[in-house]
């Protein structure tokens, strides 16, 4: 062993704090509530999404700190050597049902259709655990619902808003995009895009980040919403979105066999949650009454004329012959759609690869 | 024309530090508004994203965005004013488009009416006069002072008034005699500690940003006075503007800080031209900017206006407010000291405090310390208004009795009354009655009785006042001034203020109080900043001192 490791596990070796009174490992920059996370606290959040910079908002984080006379919130505060922390006291507790029966108080709705986003079910999940559903500080509600945007992508049901800053964040840190920010401020505070217009008219990208971090439903998707009075369980499909090469993870929703929604995975490795508007949005031609269906012959007037797979597939075949045979092999280059399962885009680059020995293979959003 | 006039501006301040505020006035003063036009040319110019900035335009109430917004009348309503007939009289300006603004610091003269950028008071739209803000009144105890004992002489605001009685030789000494440790072991012994609300030790902060890594480091004097019930550092920067200059100036010298920001409100215009002009002529006589005295050290100072947020007095939201960014506080640690402004070390310092260093080095530690009864040390600007005889300003020594100071220096009652409740801490401390007057002008006496001195303002409320009214006007301020970046405080205000005028709330005495208590001790424990952490002081002490009037409240619904 080299000093210098020698060294480093000795470092590591003291970083260690008092949580609830078990001794825990951590490492240099960790805050309190990623050490409680991994020690299985369940501190209750609802400003936090891992993915962003802790912001600090909520205060359900709050935790008790020995020597610090008020509690600190523990998405935002490193821990230090030797800390000793209280994660969750009876005061503590307390403070945090207080601050649920406020946010209850606040908003017009707390249970929402989960086909609304990823993480619309915090808020609701939250208010059970703490039975905060008591009827307390009754007074004002907050938000406004944006009833003039008509994109065909993202409710902005603001009523339903709790001024977490998460779409805010997620825009600004993941997307790039800072086409949405708050507005006023203290209890009128609402979410705005510039001159507080319509999405289609910032710098929106329609990525749908935003709605996938809203913890109340307040933002919501669309798309997926349509299918909200269909019968049946929402059951979630882990794939890989087809359009382009990144390879972002997504779920896709199904209630019966058809596809309602999509949603990023949080935990995709290529993508931690984001998607593009393609990706999140334009899954609509999987069901179209336009798609096709059976094979369709060109005729030699142009038009074209329903026909049965293996009439189509001799016809297809002797056309690639003829290719391969009077120009060679290098003559024929397949493009795939990427609106075509994983499966046939598979196919495809084996049938240009094995068939014709050659690389000329590729799909349609290589963009 | 228009176009060119937008980049002009823009140029004139885009390459200073800190430029979004001084930019956004320029538009605003030239327009009378903020069009979005300007603020299409201010999100390209300065390359901020334009959701951000308007976003961030709308956090200050005083920016308007309406044309001919930028003349209306705004008129105080703040918590003094309405006692002295401020409400009539937003009534009888409502003609003219006037809108209510929150304590303007001028509570001492109610009640001032902001037209453009000139103050004017009065009580009736005939008698609204432009004015000078009042000086102080020669010290009613004969105590020796430190902040005002020359700011009564004539012609102290000039630069050579204020070097007749030794203005700018504590800089002089300090550049060409001391080293910074030595200054900081003065200001370190003196004992002197902050005086915009938190008090902490001067010394202290000085030597972490002198010891902290990075640079450019900056020392930032925060002139934004929005406590309500407090204008003392009003009356410092206009009739002393040189000392806290000067003291500026010494910080940035103890600290290695060659640049220096004053984040003056919007609500003291004339203040900001006072400034103006003493920086220039400071600049102008080598006493300012690069090669102070031809010694090495180069100390500039940039003047920033603020736009209409109290929270912009918090540390962490003023330098955010600075850095053109939105304006909520900073989560802490880290500190301004060692990440302040543009995450640069930064000492951040009351009005106050800073005019307080160059007597303290002129007459040394021993000297400042002596000043205090009862084993404190130095002294306190406190701004006394509402329901008494001579509202103003009073230079305490730190220890003084409550009792001295409204009965002897100021005069007592208005005639015929009784003090019923005094605030502490402009509103941030709640209010003080009955036996609890019984307490000496200092930290530990008044945090003894649940409250505490802050920044040093205290609103006088005699026998035929409302408490509930009172303490509701006081939740509608933090209410109106909250931020809104944490729950327990954007909520908890609303709702506080809600059950102070009976808006909503149960009409059950018991359930009422369980709520209000609820809240509050929510709001104490787990707000993000300072604003959310004292408001319910405010609550808390009204419960205490008036349960009887609470009872009536409640029950009247
Ligand atoms: C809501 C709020 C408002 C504040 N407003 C002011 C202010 O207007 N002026 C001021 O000097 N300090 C104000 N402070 C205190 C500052 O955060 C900071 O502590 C102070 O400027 C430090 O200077 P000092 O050490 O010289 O007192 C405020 C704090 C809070 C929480
Ligand atoms: S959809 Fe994407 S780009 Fe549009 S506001 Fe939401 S996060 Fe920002
Ligand atoms: S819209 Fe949703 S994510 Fe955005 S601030 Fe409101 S509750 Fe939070
Ligand atoms: S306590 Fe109030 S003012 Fe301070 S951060 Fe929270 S909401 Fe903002
Ligand atoms: S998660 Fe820490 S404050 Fe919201």
């Amino acid at each position: 062993m080299t000093e210098h490791s020698m060294n480093a596990t000795a470092m590591e070796r003291k970083l260690t704090m008092t949580l609830d009174g078990q001794p825990v490992g951590f490492s240099e920059g960790e805050t309190i509530y990623q050490v409680a996370q991994r020690a299985q606290k369940n501190v209750p959040t609802l400003c936090y999404d891992e993915r962003l910079e802790a912001f600090g908002a909520c205060r359900l984080c709050v935790v008790e700190v020995e020597g610090v006379k008020a509690p600190v919130a523990s998405c935002t505060t490193k821990v230090t050597p030797g800390m000793i922390v209280r994660s969750g006291s009876p005061t503590i507790e307390k403070y945090r049902k207080t601050l649920l029966e406020l946010v209850v108080s606040e908003n017009r709705e707390v249970d929402v259709n989960p086909l609304r986003g990823f993480a619309s079910q915090e808020l609701t999940t939250l208010v059970d655990r703490y039975g905060a559903r008591t009827g307390r500080f009754k007074g004002k509600k907050s938000g406004t619902s944006n009833k003039s945007d008509d994109n065909p992508f993202i409710l902005r049901d603001y009523d339903l808003c709790i001024s977490c800053y998460r779409c805010v964040r997620v825009c600004a840190e993941q997307e790039g995009d800072y086409a949405i920010s708050m507005m006023n401020r203290g209890f009128s505070t609402q979410i705005t895009t510039e001159f507080n217009g319509r999405l289609k008219d910032s710098d929106c990208t329609f990525c749908g980040q935003c709605v996938q971090t809203c913890p109340t439903g307040a933002l919501a998707d669309k798309k997926a919403l349509r299918a909200a009075d269909l019968p049946g369980e929402v059951t979630k499909t882990r794939t890989i979105c087809p359009y382009c090469g990144v390879g972002c993870s997504v779920d896709l929703l199904t209630k019966g066999d058809r596809l309602v929604g999509v949603q990023p995975a949080m935990d995709g490795p290529a993508n931690g949650g984001a998607l593009c508007i393609k990706g999140q949005f334009a899954f609509d031609f999987v069901q179209h009454e336009d798609r096709l269906k059976k094979p369709l012959l060109r005729q030699a007037d142009g038009s074209f004329k329903e026909t049965d797979w293996d009439t189509a597939l001799d016809i297809a075949a002797a056309g690639f012959r003829r290719a391969l045979e009077q120009h060679g092999r290098r003559s024929i280059y397949g493009i795939a759609s990427g609106r075509a399962p994983h499966e046939a885009a598979y196919s495809m680059q084996k049938f240009i690869r094995a068939g014709f020995g050659t690389h000329y293979i590729d799909n349609c959003s290589r963009a | 024309m228009s176009a060119a006039g937008n980049q002009q501006l823009i140029e004139r301040f885009r390459h200073q530090p800190a430029p979004l505020l001084p930019v956004l006035h320029a538009f605003h003063d030239r327009d009378g508004f903020l069009s979005e036009d300007a603020l299409r040319a201010v999100s390209e110019g300065l390359k901020i994203p334009l959701a951000d900035l308007f976003g961030t335009v709308t956090f200050y109430h005083h920016f308007s965005r309406e044309p001919g917004g930028l003349n209306k009348p705004r008129v105080c309503t703040g918590n003094v004013c309405s006692l002295r007939g401020g409400n009539e009289l937003l009534a009888a300006l409502k003609s003219q488009g006037a809108t209510a603004m929150p304590c303007s610091g001028r509570c001492d003269e109610p009640v001032p009416v902001l037209r453009g950028h000139e103050t004017l008071v009065g009580t009736t739209p005939e008698n609204l006069r432009a004015s000078a803000s009042p000086l102080p009144a020669p010290n009613p105890g004969g105590c020796e002072e430190c902040i005002f004992t020359h700011i009564r002489e004539p012609g102290r605001a000039t630069l050579e008034g204020y070097k007749r009685t030794g203005g700018y030789e504590a800089l002089t000494k300090a550049v060409r005699e001391m080293s910074p440790a030595q200054l900081l072991a003065v200001v370190t012994e003196s004992k002197l500690a902050g005086r915009g609300g938190a008090g902490f030790p001067t010394g202290v902060k000085w030597k972490a940003v002198a010891d902290a890594a990075g640079n450019p480091k900056s020392v930032v004097c925060n002139a934004d006075e929005g406590e309500p019930g407090c204008f003392k550092d009003r009356a410092i920067m206009d009739h002393d503007p040189h000392a806290m200059l000067e003291g500026m100036a010494l910080a940035g010298f103890a600290t290695g800080a060659a640049r220096g920001f004053i984040y003056l409100r919007y609500e003291y215009p004339e203040t900001f031209r006072i400034l103006e002009r003493a920086i220039a002529e400071a600049e102008a006589a080598g006493l300012l900017g690069a090669n102070i005295l031809g010694s090495a050290f180069s100390f500039k100072i940039h003047l920033r206006r603020g736009a209409g947020a109290y929270i912009c007095g918090e540390e962490g939201s003023l330098l955010n407010s600075l850095e053109g960014k939105h304006p909520f506080p900073r989560n802490k640690p880290p500190y301004p000291v060692t990440h302040g402004f543009e995450n640069l070390p930064t000492a951040v310092n009351n009005v106050e405090t800073l005019a307080s260093v160059p007597p303290i080095v002129r007459n040394g530690a021993a000297w400042y310390r002596g000043l205090g009864r009862n084993g404190h040390a130095g002294t306190k600007l406190i701004s006394l208004s509402g329901d008494i005889q001579r509202p103003g300003n009073y230079e305490v020594p730190i220890g003084l009795p409550l009792q001295t100071l409204l009965h002897e220096w100021a005069g007592g009652p208005l005639s015929g009354r009784t003090i019923q409740a005094v605030t502490m801490a402009g509103l941030s401390g709640g209010f003080l009655a009955g036996d609890s007057l019984d307490c000496t002008l200092d930290e530990p006496s008044i945090r003894s009785k649940g409250s505490f001195l802050g920044a040093g303002g205290i609103i006088v409320f005699d026998d035929s006042r409302n408490m509930v009214a009172a303490a509701h006007d006081a939740m509608e301020f933090f209410a109106h001034e909250s931020c809104g970046k944490c729950f327990p405080c954007r909520i908890g205000t609303q709702r506080l203020t809600e059950r102070l005028n009976g808006e909503a709330g149960p009409r059950d005495l018991a359930a009422w109080t369980e709520e209000v208590r609820d809240i509050g001790a929510a709001m104490r424990a787990t707000s993000a900043c300072g604003l959310g952490m004292a408001a319910p002081f405010v609550t808390d002490s009204l419960l205490k001192f008036f349960p009887k009037q609470v009872e009536n409240h409640v029950s009247a619904k």
